[in-house]
């Protein structure tokens, strides 16, 4: 995936977050890639883990079964769309 | 039962500071809730709350600002039923698949009553009264009756309901809602079915003191019924039961609500006044929802001295002292009465 491919993503990814999760006070230049989608970072918790969770699977067709490997993918946005560049079924 | 603080989110100006001459109209036969920002609900627990819950709590938590309630009576027909539709419709849309659940979370009736609960600790007495038009005085009920068990005990008392457009296109179809644009201002002069849909959160703590109460209920009564005679009689007793025979009440408050079919229940309950007795109308501010009545009493609490001109429909020798006899039904069937006293004389 070429560069500029991978930041459309991370774009799309920023905006189906703040879609999801209704972080109607935040635009997707406030999200930082390697910004903490949990606690100090943007300050998500475990409700919003598992809607990012349902965000994977509804729009990219990924299924996390294992919570090991989900707390390896969603650390932020860098770590989430690697995940999705090798995984995604749709 | 005494009434001390209290809140109301309504589609009038009612929260922050009341203005009684500035009336908002209606939108497209709906009066919607004026929101404030809820600056007491922190934002990662506000963005998941439905608009009923947001209302509940927000309206609910200056109230309980330095009470310690001994518990938190909610009465709501239909608490965050927007969010129950969304997550139905996730069910249809997904193939009962992976469901989020922000949705289903904040869609049950008793989240409003449970948020509540979490975000002040209290770990009390904590119920949702959930019958239909009736919801709130069966939180007033149960309210009293504790009150009764737990005489120094101070409780929250409200109620909730929203517009959800599930519940607005069904009561449209049947009826409940005017067909044709009718603006608040003209509701009582429209001739046809139906009325205005409302929406809005009301907040009380009572207990048994007096002092410092802003209103004291005397008594309330409710009943289930098609028969407008039923209706009057009724009312003429419950007066004789609250009212000393020399007493009369200074306003009678309806839910007139600009349904033509509604007329013959708040006409016989009229009739049983005498041309001392203000009737007043609340209905083109508040619009036409389960728990409007609770509405009605927090108006009943803080009338101004003068009551404003768009609330009279009959102007008698009182003012808003006195007495307040409160008479709301919903859809022709369940009917209530509450006898408000205020000025509450204070006992310091």
């Amino acid at each position: 995936m070429e560069i500029t491919e991978k930041e459309q993503l991370k774009q799309q990814l920023k905006q189906q977050i703040i879609q999801f999760l209704n972080l109607t006070n935040v635009k997707p230049e406030d999200i930082k890639d390697d910004q903490p989608l949990f606690g100090e970072g943007l300050g998500l918790d475990s409700i919003d883990s598992i809607e990012l969770i349902v965000l994977l699977s509804r729009e990219y067709g990924i299924t996390i079964q294992d919570p090991k490997e989900g707390r390896k993918v969603l650390v932020d946005i860098n770590t989430m769309v690697d995940y999705i560049i090798q995984h995604r079924t749709k | 039962m005494f009434i001390h603080h209290n809140k109301c989110i309504s589609p009038q100006q009612t929260f922050e500071k009341t203005d009684w001459e500035v009336l908002h109209e209606s939108v497209e036969n709906k009066l919607k809730a004026i929101e404030p920002s809820y600056e007491g609900i922190p934002p990662g627990v506000l963005r998941r709350m439905g608009k009923a819950v947001r209302m509940g709590v927000g309206c609910a938590l200056p109230v309980l600002q330095g009470v310690q309630a001994d518990g938190i009576i909610i009465g709501t027909a239909n608490g965050g039923m927007e969010d129950c539709i969304k997550f139905l419709n996730q069910i249809i849309d997904y193939e009962e698949g992976m469901l989020t659940p922000g949705n289903f979370v904040q869609s049950t009736p008793n989240v409003i009553a449970a948020q509540l609960g979490l975000m002040t600790r209290n770990k009390r007495y904590n119920i949702t009264h959930v019958h239909r038009g009736l919801a709130f005085e069966n939180a007033m009920l149960d309210a009293s009756m504790m009150l009764h068990e737990n005489p120094q005990a101070v409780y929250l008392l409200g109620a909730v309901d929203e517009i959800s457009a599930y519940n607005y296109n069904i009561d449209h179809l049947n009826g409940w809602y005017k067909k044709e644009p009718v603006k608040s201002r003209n509701l009582y002069s429209s001739i046809t079915e139906g009325s205005l849909a409302g929406e809005g959160a009301v907040m009380f703590t009572v207990s048994n003191q007096e002092t410092n109460a802003v209103a004291k209920v005397k008594g309330f009564d409710t009943l289930h019924t098609t028969n407008e005679h039923t209706v009057k009689e009724a009312l003429a007793a419950f007066l004789k039961k609250h009212l000393h025979a020399d007493e009369k009440p200074g306003i009678f408050f309806t839910g007139e609500n600009g349904d033509n079919r509604m007329l013959k229940y708040y006409s016989a309950a009229e009739s049983v006044f005498d041309e001392a007795t203000t009737i007043a109308r609340f209905k083109h501010m508040s619009g036409e929802f389960e728990t409007a009545s609770a509405m009605a009493l927090w108006l009943a609490c803080n009338l101004p001295d003068r009551l404003p001109a768009h609330c009279i429909k009959k102007e008698g020798a009182a003012n808003s002292a006195g007495n307040i006899i409160i008479y709301n039904n919903y859809k022709g069937v369940q009917h209530a009465f509450i006898c408000v006293q205020k000025p509450v004389n204070n006992k310091e």
